[in-house]
């Protein structure tokens, strides 16, 4: 199964991604977290601390001055570029800032075709998507599109954006509505994105202390009303048939 | 399609690609501004959510005010900068009709459309007097490309440097959230980075990445906290960033307010301690007292 999570920077899609990992690996299934964004912070979110996070975008990087070999196949990038995060997860980061080189596996390979590879191990896909719609959306290479929105003006368009693209695309929908503090911000993303599946997260100091101290959710408090609430989406997810 | 064959990044990275790191001076280097009066060219970068857009155009809108030319640069093709100067996106994208088809998957600009006429031609108004130029947006749905207006938009931005007539423009872009833009050069306007961060680590992190990207530039780097809500927090994120912190916002609900009504935060609560607090940076950057203090 093949899991994208998409929206405007700073919604929450890390969070999300993160936290949804560790409860399906925590669930038993064999789980990759694919980060995808060239500004790869999944690590934290997945509590391998932020010196290990900021080690692998430097590994990333390592391709431009020769400090990294380039990889001559997918299972050899999720070992170059990857490494284990807790409840047995498996975190590799997709991508680096320099321009692609196409021919090349490790870098030129597009992160919607890596989800397809590695699905293919039998794993779960976590994608941790860059902040915008994203090709992966657009392209319908997951099997479902988790759509990130906090009560703004400008993360809920975004999430509209979202969701037009994978509409477009025939893939399953789920908006995350992040941060709600009450009933008029839920009104606020329904009123807009319309009346979908929705997960709602509410605001949590668990979260944003997470956040602070550069460690999982999960790991502080797993029955937090935010991380728990990811826990019932987890389950939502592995529970219905994947539709391809 | 085989591994490693097409995809949209290469074909995209292939027409806009990576330029000579270091910035060249341009015209505004040539002339000697009488103290406090030389434009300032701006680019605000940061991870998503730390309140570059809120920042940008808080700032864009201030100087306005005082009198200057503005234009704002919204580099995203999810725009968000118009709706923080309190103005509407332009759609379609504007630079869409600057472009003509040059070989397959690459554009240029139309005979006679250099960055001057693009400013002049296709910038739209926003409050106070400031024009913003836009790459603008995907459609909303449909196969619809944005590429042409991107390419326009790199095309221009790396004429600004050098354009005569817009010397005394004062010049605040906004770059799309993380690092991409930053190491592909799309402010070659830019003498000074702004980089937003608040005291989380991601944030943080990112911002130190960006201070890395702007020392291989050799570009003025400073850092902005964000959302600051203890004493600790500036200092939190000077040593994760490593660059000198010349602005502290300080967490504010009026800017929350201001987002989830989608106005601008300078037309919201004029005296809040957020807009209190760009406008002690604008001060600073005009006269001079960044730089001095970032020396120190």
């Amino acid at each position: 199964m093949k899991i994208a999570v998409a929206g405007k920077g700073g919604a929450g899609k890390t969070t999300v991604s993160g936290t949804v990992a560790r409860h399906l690996s925590r669930a038993g299934h064999s789980v990759l977290a694919l980060d995808a964004d060239t500004n790869p912070m999944l690590g934290i979110s997945l509590g391998v601390g932020p010196e290990e996070t900021y080690r692998l975008l430097a590994v990333r990087q390592g391709l431009d001055d020769g400090t990294i070999e380039h990889q001559q196949s997918v299972e050899a990038l999720v070992e170059a570029f990857g490494v284990d995060a807790p409840d047995g997860v498996r975190l590799v980061v997709a991508l680096r800032e320099a321009r692609a080189d196409p021919g090349c596996i490790c870098c030129g390979v597009t992160p919607q075709q890596l989800l397809g590879e590695l699905e293919g191990e039998g794993r779960t896909v976590v994608c941790d998507m860059e902040a915008g719609v994203g090709a992966i959306v657009r392209a319908g290479n997951a099997d479902v599109v988790l759509v990130v929105v906090e009560p703004s003006v400008k993360s809920i368009d975004v999430g509209a954006r979202v969701i037009a693209a994978a509409v477009e695309a025939e893939t399953e929908v789920i908006v995350v509505a992040n941060r709600v503090r009450g009933e008029a911000d839920l009104e606020a993303i329904r009123a807009e994105l319309g009346d979908r599946a929705t997960a709602v997260v509410p605001e949590d100091p668990v979260i944003a202390r997470a956040d602070v101290e550069g460690r999982a959710p999960i790991d502080i408090d797993s029955g937090a009303p935010g991380v728990s609430a990811l826990s019932v989406l987890a389950e939502r997810l592995v529970a219905q048939p994947a539709q391809a | 399609m085989p591994i490693g064959a097409g995809g949209p990044y290469p074909r995209f990275w292939a027409t806009v690609g990576r330029r000579p790191a270091r910035r060249r001076p341009g015209v505004v280097d040539d002339y000697e501004w009488p103290p406090g009066e030389r434009p300032l060219r701006i680019v605000v970068v940061g991870k998503g959510g730390a309140g570059k857009s809120v920042v940008a155009a808080t700032m864009a809108r201030i100087l306005a005010r005082r009198g200057r030319r503005v234009l704002a640069l919204d580099t995203d093709t999810v725009p968000g900068l118009a709706l923080s100067l309190g103005a509407a996106s332009a759609y379609p994208p504007p630079l869409a009709g600057a472009v003509e088809q040059a070989d397959a998957g690459s554009w240029r600009l139309k005979e006679g459309i250099g960055p001057v006429r693009a400013v002049q031609r296709f910038s739209t108004p926003a409050p106070d007097g400031v024009r913003v130029l836009e790459i603008g947006d995907h459609p909303a749905s449909g196969v619809g490309s944005v590429t042409p207006s991107v390419q326009a938009f790199y095309q221009v931005i790396h004429g600004l440097p050098e354009a005569k007539a817009l010397r005394a423009w004062t010049m605040i872009g906004d770059h799309p959230a993380g690092p991409r833009q930053t190491a592909h050069d799309w402010a070659p306007y830019a003498d000074t980075l702004l980089v937003v961060a608040e005291p989380t680590w991601k944030s943080a992190l990112t911002a130190r990445r960006l201070a890395e990207l702007a020392s291989e530039r050799e570009a003025a780097a400073f850092a902005v906290a964000t959302k600051v809500t203890s004493s600790g927090d500036a200092k939190r994120v000077a040593e994760i960033v490593g660059l000198p912190v010349v602005a502290t916002i300080p967490a504010d609900e009026a800017v929350l307010e201001s987002d989830r009504l989608g106005i601008a935060l300078v037309d919201h609560a004029p005296p809040c301690a957020a807009v209190r607090a760009i406008e002690r940076l604008v001060d600073g950057l005009v006269d001079g007292t960044v730089r001095s203090v970032a020396d120190r």
